[in-house]
């Protein structure tokens, strides 16, 4: 595989809906573990094939509830597919949110570090990374104030800086842009042009089709855990605005 | 990935195939270094002592318990701060980590749901910093045995790896406890009694020679429950240096080493195997 590149092929995620949830060993006792047996598989995702090119850029569209994020999750590995299988190779920034895993008690600084080592980064790395992330989030002086105080668009702001330091390969992004104002919107969005002049393979997560058509020819429509489309945006997007339409059914339930 | 060959002659760009198990484990050491030290900062954050407490921590609980079993109870041993010391502090390193890293998986849920990171990093950071109290904690007990004259021997040079094989252990069975609790939330209070329980079937307050010999069925009972709690040997690695001034029995020392390979390995393959399910139940 080159890098950069993603596949899919037949993957399904399942979660088990209990109808009464058990999470204490005595309800478990109790009903002699029935509901191991009882539980309803619910697939949030099945039978999705794709394959993203190195250096393509895909939107994945599908109203609320669709599989869309469970997708971006099992492509950036947070979740593993129950089927089939998703092989990535590369680096894989994952947008999905920012400054997830940022704790409010320490300092800008130490977070910077402590994400950079959750992404995988040495602390050797992230010095040669730390003045480009600060010269990037604006935050100078508050680099070393608990992130506790900072406001939420200066935490997104960090969240971002850190993240477009990873030189990644493939770029997630799941609708972050619509954090801080205006002024650092347009930069993120410059940033991700970068990228994409650069190669990386991009996944793109939004609800507007403005949005999507300026960074992404490609869509992927998910409709309740299935995949409905794979091909040029405009298509995608009649297609999503039909299914959008259409009576929505229940979530597909199936004893198992 | 098959193409390992390909991956190989790629252009030497830092970033390489998706690492898994043990070797994404080990990728993510330094990961483990941050988390402990954000938990010691964290934990001793705007208290004017600071790391101090946990050397203070040791000494005023052992003046607690020195006061109740030398003084009231009159407990038979020479030192007994010592004694005493020697076998508590191991103790708390081993079941205060594996209290709070069995709740480590759900503290940092928030994280496991949108980062790709190998879980074990949460429970092992626990351990981790436990280790580092329990290292401080050693300062103010060899400034004690100073002050008592205890003496200071050469087997002393063996606490590291007495150290070293109790870490072991202990993360194993922290690991192990760290994944069950994510199934089942009472784990963590079951693991409250079993601890307590389990406190007093350990040489913490007393030894085999304090005990004596009885014969009587229950009394045979209680021994054999004694020396089949692997804590028995794992304590004794520390207590034969600092209190007896000699090395542990090669015995003590076998059955140690066994009983935390054993509890690393089946904790480790317990919790990887479980892992990959922990955020369906977060």
């Amino acid at each position: 595989m080159r890098n950069g590149e993603i596949r899919i092929r037949d993957a399904g995620v399942s979660y088990r809906l209990y109808r009464e949830k058990v999470s204490t060993l005595k309800e478990a006792v109790v009903n002699r573990f029935r509901h191991l047996r009882s539980a309803e598989i619910f697939w949030a995702l099945r039978h999705v094939s794709l394959s993203i090119e190195p250096g393509e850029a895909i939107a994945l569209v599908g109203h609320n509830g669709s599989g869309k994020s469970t997708l971006l999750k099992t492509i950036a590995g947070v979740l593993q597919p129950d089927e089939g299988e998703v092989v990535t190779q590369g680096r894989i920034s994952p947008m999905i949110e920012l400054g997830a895993g940022f704790d409010p008690e320490l300092s800008g600084r130490d977070n910077v570090f402590l994400n950079g080592a959750l992404l995988g980064f040495s602390r050797k790395q992230m010095e040669a990374k730390f003045d480009r992330i600060v010269a990037f989030a604006e935050l100078g002086d508050f680099m070393d104030m608990p992130i506790k105080n900072y406001s939420s668009g200066m935490y997104a702001r960090l969240g971002f800086a850190i993240a477009q330091d990873v030189e990644p390969d493939i770029l997630i992004v799941d609708e972050v842009l619509a954090v801080g104002d205006e002024r650092f919107q347009e930069k993120c969005k410059a940033r991700i042009g970068d990228f994409r002049a650069a190669g990386v393979t991009f996944c793109y997560v939004s609800h507007s089709l403005e949005a999507a058509k300026e960074l992404c020819p490609r869509a992927a429509v998910l409709h309740h855990g299935r995949l409905a489309f794979d091909g040029p945006i405009e298509p995608a997007w009649a297609r999503y605005r039909e299914l959008e339409r259409g009576p929505a059914p229940g979530p597909q339930i199936e004893t198992g | 990935m098959s193409e390992l060959a390909e991956t190989a002659s790629a252009p030497a760009r830092a970033p390489p195939a998706r690492r898994t198990g043990l070797a994404e484990l080990i990728h993510y050491r330094q990961l483990i270094a941050l988390l402990v030290v954000r938990e010691l900062k964290v934990r001793y954050k705007r208290s004017i002592f600071g790391l101090l407490w946990t050397m203070l921590n040791p000494l005023l609980l052992m003046v607690v318990y020195t006061v109740v079993f030398a003084t009231i109870m009159k407990a038979p041993q020479r030192n007994f701060a010592i004694f005493l010391l020697s076998g508590l502090l191991p103790w708390l390193f081993f079941s205060i980590s594996v209290l709070q890293g069995l709740n480590s998986i759900l503290a940092n849920q928030e994280l496991i749901r949108k980062v790709r990171v190998p879980q074990a990093v949460f429970p092992l950071s626990v351990v981790g910093s436990n280790l580092v109290n329990f290292t401080l904690s050693l300062v103010p007990l060899v400034l004690l045995m100073a002050v008592l004259r205890q003496p200071f021997t050469p087997a002393l040079l063996f606490l590291p790896v007495g150290i070293l094989i109790l870490t072991v252990f202990t993360s194993g069975v922290t690991l192990l406890f760290a994944t069950f609790t994510v199934f089942f939330r009472d784990v963590r209070h079951l693991a409250e009694v079993a601890l307590q329980m389990l406190m007093y079937l350990s040489p913490v307050f007393y030894d085999l020679q304090m005990l004596g010999q009885r014969d009587a069925w229950w009394f045979h009972a209680f021994r054999f429950l004694l020396k089949v709690n692997p804590l028995w040997y794992l304590l004794d690695l520390i207590r034969s240096p600092v209190y007896y001034g000699r090395l542990p029995s090669l015995q003590t020392t076998g059955i140690a080493c066994a009983a935390a390979l054993a509890a690393l390995a089946l904790g480790y393959f317990v919790f990887q195997r479980l892992s990959p399910r922990h955020i369906h139940y977060l």
